[in-house]
């Protein structure tokens, strides 16, 4: 929390007489100015000796909280930074691009949810393959179960000529991140944050970060889960709100894996980690597989755009290594 | 006081008549399809509730499109109500692609209606009119989407902040034309376990406010009633329930459970609503009007289409008896399909 004090550098209004008067009511940072209602604090203002310079003072605070607010945008502008800023990438399945409309939206969080061994880390890494080889982009993967795989994800890179060279150049865009709990998650993406913040700021010209992959993302949150406490929701929230301003603001395409439990007695699968996760996703799609004959489906259940239940066959993954 | 001015103050402000259209204009009744069954008016803050997904933001940027559109334009009629619609968007998920689809949309149906019954009147235009060729108004369209305005938030502070300053942007935006008709908030509780965490965190000294969650929501709602009381306006929330449906979601039995309240005590649905409540009574005390909303176990199937799931919309409050059943479509065009009493 940022103390009043900090303020007063900028803005001699905000100096000692003024600190003690907001202290009497218990504002001691910006946040629990934030709290009061601001009517009542300048009627109070209005009893004391010095009022204009308090309420001018409460008068320069709310412009300081303005100045930091987000501007109110109109559909216009939110349409022309989609345009500009926010393209599709493609997935390099083509079942799952044209169930999407061309595949995985940069700004978007995409949640595949699944069995174990359904190809949710097969689709991962095919999706990293495809943006670095096909975008230009680079890629970063969040590792959470030692599944990533390098070679695996060479052999989806399907350039013709000249196989070595585009190999080593599509991989060295890929960057692999292992993290096995919460907080140095948390960490991982702060400073993924900080440097995507300072590369702004100094435009730095090089591939830029377009998909960001967490593989997966349930089995960091299910331990903290469970238990009447806010604590473990608290978190699972919180991670889910940094992966979706990341995603926004730097215009990056999230995919993150999740797992299925059990619901009931009935013998039915659920995607885990709860009805509080439902409502981070943009867009959740379930994959299951035909054991069978090793068919994956691909469904909707939740997108921004498009109603919930479409689903696609998509090809088998064995294909995919004749690509080689 | 010179004269004059006493004169001036004495001197009425409007006539009654004058009073009577400005009233009316501001506490006009809003019918913002499919929450068309009771007549909204400003002040009157509506909850939507339902689980993810129930097509909950759909039955928003819907309203919204109606609170954008014109009442009628270069002769066509819309049917809208011409003012701002303020969006904030705590789930921070809101596609623009879909509400621009959906107005496209919307704007193609009304003008062909318009020119169905110009059709009717010179028959011979008939074969002239190239189908392919019927495009949107592009300058209308423009002016409806600039009539939507969005906000997003990371976090509860964020969302305080936003509030505290709304009023003055709210007066900006204003001053282009418009007045700001529905201020919608997607979805309320959001920050209910990060708020609720910080609960814990007590501060010990100096009588600080805790930013805990009922003090959040407190000042959030004592903000928006500020905000209500300058501005006509009404609200739409949604709220996505948070905890697993522990009631039985076949709807037979709800309708079987609904007829007894009717004869038994009709107050005891009110006390148990569908969903397990979780948001501070202060919201609860704001809230006007409850919607719920479920999905039905049946799907409609439709000519050449997937199957699509159906959902049903009931008020809580005013408690209505009939239940309204809908689906979502491929040109996320949400169609009535009947009422359920």
């Amino acid at each position: 929390m940022a103390p009043l004090k900090h303020l007063e550098m900028e803005n001699s209004i905000i100096d000692a007489c003024f600190r003690d008067f907001c202290a009497s009511h218990g504002i001691l940072t910006v946040e629990d100015f934030l709290l009061h209602d601001l009517y009542e604090l300048a009627a109070f203002a209005e009893r004391e000796a010095n009022a204009d310079r308090l309420k001018e003072g409460i008068t320069v605070m709310l412009s300081l909280i303005e100045v930091k607010c987000r501007p109110l945008l109109n559909g216009m502008e939110l349409l022309e930074d989609l345009q500009r800023n926010k393209h599709t990438l493609s997935s390099g399945d083509n079942g799952a691009d044209s169930l999407l409309q061309g595949g995985l939206r940069e700004g978007q969080l995409t949640e595949l949810v699944g069995p174990s061994s359904s190809g949710k880390t097969q689709f991962c890494m095919q999706a990293s393959a495809s943006v670095a080889e096909k975008q230009d982009g680079r890629v970063f993967y969040i590792d959470t179960g030692n599944s990533f795989c390098a070679r695996r994800i060479a052999q989806f890179i399907c350039g013709s000529s000249d196989a070595a060279a585009l190999r080593k150049r599509v991989l060295s865009r890929i960057s692999c991140h292992t993290v096995y709990d919460i907080y140095t998650m948390f960490d991982t993406l702060q400073g993924l944050e900080v440097a995507l913040r300072s590369q702004v700021q100094m435009n730095v010209n090089e591939y830029r970060l377009r998909l960001l992959v967490v593989d997966s993302i349930s089995s960091l949150i299910t331990p903290i889960l469970g238990g009447s406490g806010s604590q473990g929701r608290a978190l699972m929230v919180a991670l889910g709100y940094l992966l979706k301003k990341l995603a926004h603001e730097h215009n990056i395409a999230v995919l993150v894996t999740n797992h299925t439990v059990g619901a009931g007695e009935s013998g039915k699968t659920k995607p885990a980690l709860g009805e509080t996760w439902k409502s981070i996703p943009h867009v959740r799609l379930m994959l299951s597989r035909d054991h069978r004959n090793s068919n994956c489906t691909i469904s909707i259940l939740k997108h921004t755009s498009m109603p919930s239940g479409k689903t696609v066959r998509t090809i088998t993954r064995k294909d995919n290594q004749q690509c080689l | 006081m010179g004269e004059h001015e006493a004169r001036g103050w004495i001197r009425s402000d409007e006539t009654a008549k004058q009073m009577l259209s400005r009233v009316l204009g501001d506490r006009a009744f809003l019918l913002l399809p499919p929450l068309h069954r009771v007549p909204l008016r400003a002040g009157n803050v509506v909850e939507i509730t339902g689980s993810s997904p129930t097509a909950k933001t759909q039955i928003l940027i819907q309203a919204a499109i109606t609170c954008i559109l014109p009442k009628t334009w270069n002769g066509v009629h819309y049917g809208g109500l011409e003012k701002l619609v303020l969006f904030l968007d705590l789930d921070c998920r809101f596609d623009v692609l879909r509400l621009s689809d959906m107005l496209k949309n919307r704007l193609l149906e009304a003008y062909r209606i318009g020119n169905g019954a110009w059709w009717q009147l010179e028959e011979s235009n008939v074969k002239t009119q190239d189908k392919s060729k019927i495009v949107y108004d592009e300058e209308l369209y423009v002016s409806c989407m600039k009539r939507f305005l969005y906000l997003r938030c990371y976090d509860s502070l964020e969302l305080l902040s936003t509030l505290k300053t709304l009023h003055y942007r709210i007066r900006l935006q204003e001053a282009c034309g418009s007045q700001v008709g529905v201020l919608m908030i997607d979805s309320i509780g959001a920050f209910h376990w990060t708020d609720r965490l910080s609960s814990s965190l007590a501060l010990d000294k100096n009588n600080r406010k805790s930013l805990s969650l009922t003090n959040v929501v407190e000042t959030i709602v004592q903000e928006m009633k500020k905000l209500m009381q300058v501005h006509s306006l009404v609200v739409i929330a949604t709220k996505a329930t948070i905890y697993e449906e522990k009631y039985p979601t076949n709807e037979n039995n709800r309708n079987i459970s609904s007829h007894s309240d009717l004869f038994g005590n009709p107050s005891s649905k009110a006390q148990q609503p569908p969903f397990r409540e979780f948001m501070p009574s202060s919201w609860q005390a704001f809230v006007t009007h409850k919607i719920f909303i479920r999905k039905s176990d049946d799907h409609h199937k439709s000519l050449g289409q997937q199957n699509l799931s159906a959902y049903l919309l009931e008020w809580l409050q005013p408690q209505l008896s009939s239940i309204d059943r809908f689906i979502v479509d491929d040109v996320s065009k949400l169609s009535h399909l009947q009422v359920l009493l």
